[in-house]
């Protein structure tokens, strides 16, 4: 009886396999579903990550990273742009650092004296051109050299 | 009383743009009064000099052609080299200011001496030579327009700023970091004081 229960069996068994379309079934599982109802932690807790760690030959790996290459792709302008070296010199000891290493007060008169003078300059400019009715017209004048200041892209009317 | 840093807007953020009228006339101001300290010393050590050698005294003063062909090639190599040298004369450098090409790139030798015949031009036409400071578009005066240069802001505005701020804030933050430190350390003494 077994043993015709067991003929029977590796019978039926491929034909059924046949006859399932695979690709239909998948298709019908809730991949999502399944995904939440995985216990991820409990997973990761079964992991032995030092294990893995002290079997990871770190070295190795550094050795085969092209540093240079690397470096080469980092935009250290952009990242110094971003660094707010005011806030930087306020709030730490780099101010006291730069106040006892820096001699004279001469600069920062001169630096008074020059911003004065950017004023009184913005002022004539300003004023001498609202006389002769360029108001508006001075708004789209350059600010310096192409090489040195962008350029001022008119408005869209 | 502590004076605050000047506007970002008027120092940093103004460097490689178009000189003013006022920075300018101030500027060529201190350089008239530079090359001619420095002539009256030439004059003097020169006078000094011929009396020493020669026992008799030369005053420049009294041979008036003479002393203005001097006066005029001082004046020119005066403005020309330095202009040529660094794109600043002594004057400019103390306002912040830079000489560079119409395009913003340093300027040669031959563009330094066409801007000091330039100038010259400029001081003997006064009235129309400079109007085009203010009234130009790119703030350029008749030497300027000879030489194909533009004047620019140029000083270390940056470092001149970091500086105030490390004077002001930077030296308060330091004084009170400096004082928590010293609290910092008294601090388990006193509790120690006040275990039984």
């Amino acid at each position: 009886m077994e043993q015709l229960a067991q003929a029977l069996a590796e019978r039926i068994v491929p034909l059924v396999i046949e006859a399932i379309d695979i690709d239909a079934l998948i298709d019908r599982v809730d991949i999502d579903k399944v995904v939440n109802r995985v216990d991820v932690d409990k997973v990761i807790g079964k992991v032995d990550v030092d294990k893995i760690i002290d079997r990871v030959d770190v070295e190795k790996i550094i050795e085969r990273v092209d540093l240079e290459k690397v470096i080469e792709r980092v935009d250290i302008n952009a990242i110094i742009e971003k660094v707010n070296i005011d806030a930087l010199v306020e709030q730490t000891e780099l101010g006291s650092i730069i106040a006892r290493s820096t001699t004279g007060i001469v600069t920062e008169i001169l630096d008074v004296i020059r911003a004065q003078g950017v004023g009184l300059d913005d002022f004539i400019f300003r004023w001498g051109n609202r006389l002769i009715g360029r108001r508006r017209r001075i708004a789209q004048w350059p600010e310096g050299p192409p090489l040195l200041v962008e350029r001022k892209v008119a408005p869209v009317p | 009383m502590t004076v605050s840093a000047p506007s970002p807007e008027l120092t940093v953020g103004r460097q490689g743009h178009y000189a003013g009228a006022v920075s300018r006339l101030v500027a060529f101001g201190a350089d008239v009064g530079a090359s001619w300290g420095l002539y009256t010393l030439g004059v003097a050590l020169f006078n000094a000099a011929y009396k020493l050698v020669t026992g008799s005294s030369y005053n420049l003063s009294n041979h008036q052609i003479l002393a203005v062909v001097v006066l005029a090639i001082w004046e020119f190599l005066y403005y020309s080299y330095q202009w040529a040298v660094g794109g600043r004369t002594i004057g400019m450098a103390v306002f912040g200011l830079q000489v560079v090409t119409a395009e913003g790139g340093p300027i040669g030798a031959r563009q330094a001496v066409l801007r000091t015949l330039g100038l010259a031009l400029s001081v003997a036409f006064f009235w129309f030579a400079f109007w085009g400071i203010i009234f130009q578009r790119e703030r350029r005066a008749l030497d300027d327009f000879i030489a194909g240069t533009a004047v620019i802001y140029s000083w270390d505005a940056r470092a001149a700023r970091l500086r105030w701020i490390a004077r002001t804030e930077g030296t308060t933050h330091g004084a009170v970091l400096h004082q928590q430190v010293q609290e910092h350390r008294l601090e388990p003494e006193q509790g120690a004081t006040s275990q039984p």
